[in-house]
């Protein structure tokens, strides 16, 4: 990969790499990000993650809570697209290996494609990512779940649930 | 005016001198200036935007106003930066609070760095002015609830608590200052000294990056700036602008200052540049409590501790400083811990939440040397700084201080600011659980809202990258006036001592460049 190391971390990114073996190749065919925006492949992970970070935020209602997480997945892609260039580059970075078989193995330790993973696998990935003794899946949780929880709970719809009646209203002088 | 939506600035500008930057040191520079007469251009890489645009709304104010949308991070993940990047720099986003610098910090800069003038008495006609121009005083409302519970804590357990002066006038107490003051109370950069500079006839560049100093010899010759987007990225066929000045001012902040200099190749005979950059480490602890706190109302940060800064020398054990941050949505969202039912339990306790930060002190120990910045592949600027265990062993210390305070204020449940930690519900039980936990990267929550050093002062070219006057070692024609002149950390919310420390060093400034006696202005 002629690319910057995986969230600038040039060993642990390289091993990450190496073990992946043709898994290189096939991130460039199946891109995370396409035209400035998350592709499909890319709202595949971030949907899966939100359902198991944001699992007692969002709507229980499966039709609310499908356009929650569609508003939430649209919310994150204009968050994504304000990253400055190189953070932009590593989340990029980061959701390729995401999106590839092994690298959902290798850093998320989840064996279901993300579409298919149930919440509590996923939750049980991103638990294994936080408590990690490598450097790399613990950086991988913090950018997945921060960026979760930032892209959702900067929506007024959210916050109503959190006791909190939104800025205080002011006439302008 | 000009960049951005304004228009592109010219390809060529002459003036007397360029100042990089229009936060705290840029802003009181640029008033000093201009009011010697000098023909000055700020270059400044965030946009204008004033009250009008201020709508309260973390969602609108971290991508506009801060550098790397509000989650600027060292090398390695671990320390999460909130930096301002607008017209007023972080002067426009920060919480207000004001002290000058304490004494043992100068004193440790005249011992360590030979800066002979840094004293109390030198330094206090500086502070003072810069006070009266900013309408830095006491706040005489009552704190809010958030800050309230820090004093009742401190009272509880016998440590001392005291009432932080804020840079306020006429402030309608919203609680909002970090999403830009939307009724223009508070007297950042924005509504003072960069106004008054325009109002002289400088010229402000928006939206317009530094690149570069083409450096000869040991001058500057000219500096070399770009329109950028609003993320930073820089489009095709952006504007380049060049700049030719008799002096120039860098006020980038630290870690954006010494990536300047870097960029440029500036010299650097003794390997200075970017080292010693500080952060004052910051831990925190949520409490929650049996009655509503709403956190996110009233004035931020209007009460502090200083009882475990001076409980050891300053060269000693890890000091810390302890305040209580405003409480928002998505930074309450993104600073508790966990995932899951675990986290959605703790932020539907958000409006009964208290929460305590500790500062950390850096920078006074040979363990605590503070990190380095350095260049990336695009050539932007990074800081790597390593939580040695040094360090965190204050930040140990600082999470037990702010559970026992908690729980003395009342608490019912505390959750510090570690992975591996539950929701305790007993002091006893969080003592034995924090002395416990490994304190590691990414496993402790650690933030900094104060980068400092890089570029410091020294009285020899061995021991810091500028002169006591803030002139550069090694190129005759440039000043820094920004937080990365320190030496150390301040131990103490910086902004006051940008503001007395800038003051001095650009009268003087006025002064050498056109024999004028130069003040700020009253108020």
């Amino acid at each position: 990969m002629q690319r910057r190391t995986l969230l600038g971390l040039g060993v642990a990114g390289s091993l990450a790499v190496a073990a992946l073996g043709g898994g290189a190749a096939w991130v460039l065919r199946t891109p995370a990000w396409q035209l400035g925006s998350l592709s499909e492949a890319g709202r595949a992970v971030f949907r899966a993650v939100a359902r198991a970070v944001l699992d007692g935020s969002l709507p229980q209602d499966s039709g609310l809570q499908a356009r929650a997480l569609d508003a939430h997945l649209e919310r994150l892609s204009v968050a994504l697209a304000a990253l400055s260039p190189s953070t932009q580059a590593e989340v990029e970075e980061l959701l390729s290996l995401l999106i590839t078989a092994p690298g959902r193995r290798l850093l998320a330790s989840l064996p279901q494609p993300w579409e298919d993973a149930p919440t509590e696998a996923v939750q049980a990935a991103l638990q294994s990512m936080r408590q990690s003794s490598l450097t790399l899946r613990r950086q991988a949780y913090h950018a997945l779940r921060d960026l979760t929880q930032g892209a959702y709970f900067a929506d007024r719809a959210t916050w109503a649930a959190l006791g909190y009646d939104g800025p205080h209203p002011i006439t302008p002088s | 005016m000009l960049g951005g939506a304004r228009g592109a600035p010219p390809a060529e500008i002459e003036c007397d001198v360029a100042i990089v930057g229009s936060g705290a040191g840029g802003g009181i520079t640029a008033e000093l200036l201009s009011a010697a007469g000098l023909k000055i251009v700020v270059v400044e890489e965030g946009p204008l935007k004033s009250s009008r645009d201020f709508k309260q709304l973390e969602s609108e104010a971290y991508p506009s106003l801060y550098q790397e949308v509000a989650a600027r991070k060292t090398a390695d993940k671990a320390i999460n930066i909130m930096q301002g990047r607008c017209v007023g720099g972080s002067t426009t986003v920060n919480w207000t609070s004001s002290f000058r610098t304490p004494s043992a910090t100068l004193s440790y800069w005249r011992e360590h760095f030979g800066l002979s003038d840094f004293s109390d008495d030198a330094l206090s006609p500086w502070f003072l002015r810069a006070e009266q121009r900013l309408s830095i005083g006491p706040w005489l409302a009552p704190p809010n609830e958030n800050n309230d519970l820090l004093r009742r804590g401190a009272l509880k357990l016998g440590i001392a608590a005291a009432a932080i002066q804020r840079n306020v006038k006429g402030c309608w107490n919203l609680g909002s200052c970090g999403m830009g003051c939307p009724t223009n109370a508070k007297q950042s950069m924005l509504v003072t000294t960069i106004p008054a500079a325009l109002d002289r006839g400088a010229t402000l560049l928006v939206e317009t990056r530094a690149e570069r100093f083409e450096i000869q010899g040991e001058r500057i010759a000219a500096l070399h700036c770009h329109a950028v987007s609003p993320n930073g990225a820089v489009p095709d066929g952006a504007a380049r602008t060049r700049i030719v000045a008799r002096h120039y001012v860098l006020a980038g902040g630290a870690i954006n200052s010494p990536g300047l200099l870097l960029r440029s190749g500036a010299p650097d005979p003794h390997g200075l540049l970017g080292t010693r950059t500080f952060l004052h480490p910051v831990v925190a602890s949520v409490a929650s409590f049996d009655h509503r706190v709403a956190g996110w109302q009233g004035a931020p940060q209007t009460i502090y501790s200083d009882h475990f800064l001076d409980l050891h020398a300053i060269d000693g054990p890890m000091g810390y400083k302890l305040e209580a941050p405003p409480l928002h949505p998505l930074l309450f969202a993104t600073a508790v811990v966990g995932f899951g039912r675990d986290a959605a339990a703790r932020l539907t306790d958000f409006a009964n939440s208290h929460a305590l930060l500790a500062l950390l002190r850096d920078g006074f120990h040979a363990q605590s040397p503070g990190g380095r910045v350095k260049l990336r592949r695009d050539g932007s600027p990074e800081l790597d700084y390593a939580l040695t265990e040094f360090v965190m062993d204050g930040a140990r210390r600082a999470l037990l201080s702010m559970a026992e305070l908690q729980f003395a204020a009342g608490a019912l449940k505390v959750g510090v600011g570690h992975e591996q930690a539950p929701l305790y519900t007993r002091w006893e039980e969080a003592r034995e659980g924090i002395r416990a936990l490994p304190m590691q990267p990414l496993l402790t929550k650690v933030f900094s809202a104060h980068v400092m050093g890089g570029c410091g002062l020294a009285a020899d070219a061995g021991r810091g990258v500028l002169r006591p006057d803030g002139v550069h070692w090694q190129l005759h024609n440039l000043s820094v006036h920004d937080g990365s002149i320190f030496p150390t950390s301040i131990g103490a919310n910086p902004q006051l001592s940008i503001y007395g420390i800038v003051n001095r060093l650009a009268t003087d400034l006025a002064k050498r460049l056109t024999g004028r006696d130069v003040a700020l202005a009253a108020s």
